[in-house]
């Protein structure tokens, strides 16, 4: 999301992708705002947001079924923003896999390379190649309708492989599949594309999965690009409060800032908590502030603790490995607070409890800020 | 492929509840069906008692008088009517069809859909007597081409094959287009965007794609407009004139003129089992061409 994008001039640097300035907007309403990214060679990047947050947009840009209304699109040394999809060597899996349904497995996958006129001989070697690679050497002459979803999903990735494309786009590719087959999809595609260096782009609204794949994530929300980074980066330190509430569970708090003799403390519902100094700078805040906090970052205390903000339980889940409970606190913005007790005592609805927040790692966000 | 469709409704409909009540209209228009059937099924073996409509006893005499050349020739210009009103209807109809299921314009959609359903709307009587006018010497076609020195002497379109044609092919043209743009719409765009990553341009994609997919539908769609230029009457009628035979029209020139039932019903279940025929051999054959493309 740097805007400080190279003159064009200096060729030998470029990315594997490059957008820059890119927007696009159906009749008024803007889909895409100004974006710039530049993606590695090799790089899993996720472009991930709530649906409509303009991230499909951005991946039909890159592969070339929208025009950009503005900016330039490079792929590795090339120009692309004119270039019609067809020419861009991109492989794409589709949510619904688009497998086409009159062809075998083998005829799908075989697709890519007829229309490149590869020899017949080395697209049989290529094609079986790729069909090992994702397990389906034993259908081949099998048609998609008679495959599992997992199955199809496998096709559809041996056919876009097979290309060797520039850049892998992958549409929300598991959002079809069961729990259990996800998972397993998920690590194969992983080793699948570091195996073979693949730059790829995947679109997902799953936060879990975006966290769990990615080099980096891309959020974003009303077709801006809200923040840039790490899968660590973005949990640990969200850039505002749209990406700490989208990506993984925060409690909030409604909290003041007060400083005094170089110290600075937060004050929730009337208790005073201390914060340590490498937090953002006080004075760049607001005095009224919003305090994102996640489940791990909350403990359990005797309601009576100074530093103890006073909730109830409401609601007590048990989850095997923990114990989750939802207390009611009227400092917290939704009046409500998620917590984990690994400790798994015994608590009952109705206990007044005091939760104590970690001293070091919370966010704090300014409170006009867009909730996720 | 849109016969094993229709056996998956015929299987998960045996689970409804409403099944029987449902049904039971159509088992009625069935009854009907195959009543009137087996009526002129019987007529049709019955001999020809001149001056009384009352058949006379048990012959296959009408069969064998369906060989003689008139009929014959009917038959002929029959099968080339269809041939043509098909063939025309079907590639006048896929590009007007694949417009309004793909143009991003909702007025182009819309003014698809109004131009070519309105003419359902008006009977065919009333649509070939507009055929007339625009087709005769003074109609609007030749008047046109006169004015501009493309001709020189109006040329002929009424009471030819040719006339019968243009003006079936009106007739046909909204069943084909909905039906086609039915099959069409039913096509996933992401195969075609999936087929654009891998390097397919507009023609390939065309080709290896939509036109494979769209296949059933075209078939059905020809299907139809071959039975309806069949049982057309009116149009070869009034504007064949008498010069252009079908065998719908020599059905009601032997009935209802010369009062030959037993020959009329002879003929129709003839015109009947023909059509069949032909559709039979269409379908069998496009089913062994979409085999060859599979491989």
């Amino acid at each position: 999301m740097s805007s400080d994008h190279q003159s064009s001039e200096n060729v030998s640097a470029r990315p594997a992708v490059q957008i820059d300035g890119v927007t696009k907007s159906f009749g008024n309403t803007p889909a895409l705002e100004p974006c710039w990214m530049k993606i590695k060679r090799g790089e899993f990047l996720t472009l991930l947001g709530p649906s409509g947050c303009g991230k499909t947009t951005l991946l039909n840009l890159i592969a070339g079924f929208l025009e950009a209304d503005n900016g330039e699109l490079f792929l590795g040394e090339d120009l692309v923003t004119q270039v019609p999809p067809h020419k861009r060597e991109i492989g794409i899996v589709f949510q619904n896999y688009a497998l086409f349904p009159h062809k075998t497995v083998a005829q799908n996958v075989e697709y890519g390379l007829r229309t490149r006129g590869v020899p017949k001989e080395e697209s049989r070697a290529r094609v079986k190649e790729a069909l090992s690679l994702v397990k389906l050497e034993n259908f081949a002459d099998r048609k998609p309708r008679q495959m599992s979803g997992g199955q199809q999903q496998r096709v559809a990735l041996a056919r876009a492989l097979v290309i060797r494309p520039r850049v892998l786009l992958l549409d929300e590719p598991f959002s079809a599949l069961d729990r259990n087959l996800r998972v397993s999809m998920q690590i194969e595609l992983k080793e699948i594309q570091t195996k073979l260096g693949l730059t790829t782009i995947f679109v997902t609204h799953d936060q879990n999965e975006a966290l769990s794949m990615s080099d980096r994530i891309a959020v974003m929300s009303r077709g801006r690009v809200r923040h840039v980074g790490s899968p660590q980066e973005i949990y640990e330190h969200p850039k505002d409060l749209f990406v700490a509430t989208f990506v993984g569970d925060t409690n909030l708090f409604r909290a003041r800032i007060e400083s005094s003799e170089g110290r600075t403390r937060l004050d929730i519902g009337g208790r005073k908590v201390e914060i340590s100094s490498e937090q953002k700078e006080p004075r760049d805040l607001p005095s009224a502030v919003i305090v994102a906090a996640r489940p791990e970052q909350c403990s359990l205390t005797s309601v009576e603790s100074p530093d103890a903000i006073p909730a109830t339980v409401a609601v007590v889940v048990y989850q095997g490995s923990y114990v989750e409970l939802y207390l009611e606190c009227e400092a917290a913005v939704h009046g409500r607070i998620m917590m984990r007790d690994v400790s798994k005592s015994f608590f009952h609805i109705g206990d007044k409890v005091g939760i104590r927040l970690a001293t070091k790692g919370l966010n704090i966000f300014g409170s006009e800020q867009e909730i996720g | 492929m849109w016969w094993s469709v229709d056996l998956f409704v015929v299987k998960t409909m045996s689970k409804r509840p409403f099944l029987g009540l449902f049904a039971s209209p159509a088992t009625l228009v069935a009854i009907s069906i195959v009543a009137a059937l087996l009526a002129i099924f019987q007529y049709s073996l019955r001999a020809y008692v001149p001056g009384s409509l009352r058949p006379g006893g048990f012959t296959i005499e009408n069969f064998a008088v369906l060989w003689k050349p008139m009929f014959r020739k009917a038959f002929l210009t029959t099968f080339l009517l269809c041939f043509w009103t098909a063939l025309l209807t079907l590639l006048a109809g896929f590009p007007l069809a694949y417009a309004m299921v793909r143009s991003k314009s909702s007025l182009v959609r819309g003014g698809i859909l109004i131009t070519s359903l309105t003419p359902m709307f008006l009977g065919e009587v009333i649509r070939t007597y507009s055929w007339m006018i625009v087709l005769g010497k003074q109609g609007i076609i030749n008047v046109c081409l006169l004015r501009l020195g493309v001709i020189s002497e109006p040329i002929s379109l009424m009471f030819t094959t040719t006339g019968v044609v243009i003006a079936l092919v009106h007739f046909t043209l909204p069943i084909v287009i909905i039906m086609i743009a039915a099959a069409l719409s039913h096509i996933d765009w992401n195969l075609e965007k999936a087929a654009a990553s891998l390097g397919a341009g507009r023609v390939r994609i065309f080709f290896t794609v939509t036109l494979p997919l769209a296949t059933p539908g075209l078939v059905a769609a020809t299907s139809t407009a071959f039975s309806w230029t069949f049982s057309a009457f009116a149009t070869p009628q009034m504007i064949g004139g008498g010069k252009v035979q079908t065998i719908s029209t020599l059905v009601y020139q032997v009935g209802f003129s010369s009062f030959n039932m037993p020959l009329a019903a002879s003929l129709s279940l003839a015109g009947l089992l023909f059509t069949i025929a032909v559709l039979t051999l269409f379908n069998v054959g496009m089913r062994k061409i979409e085999k060859l493309g599979d491989c």
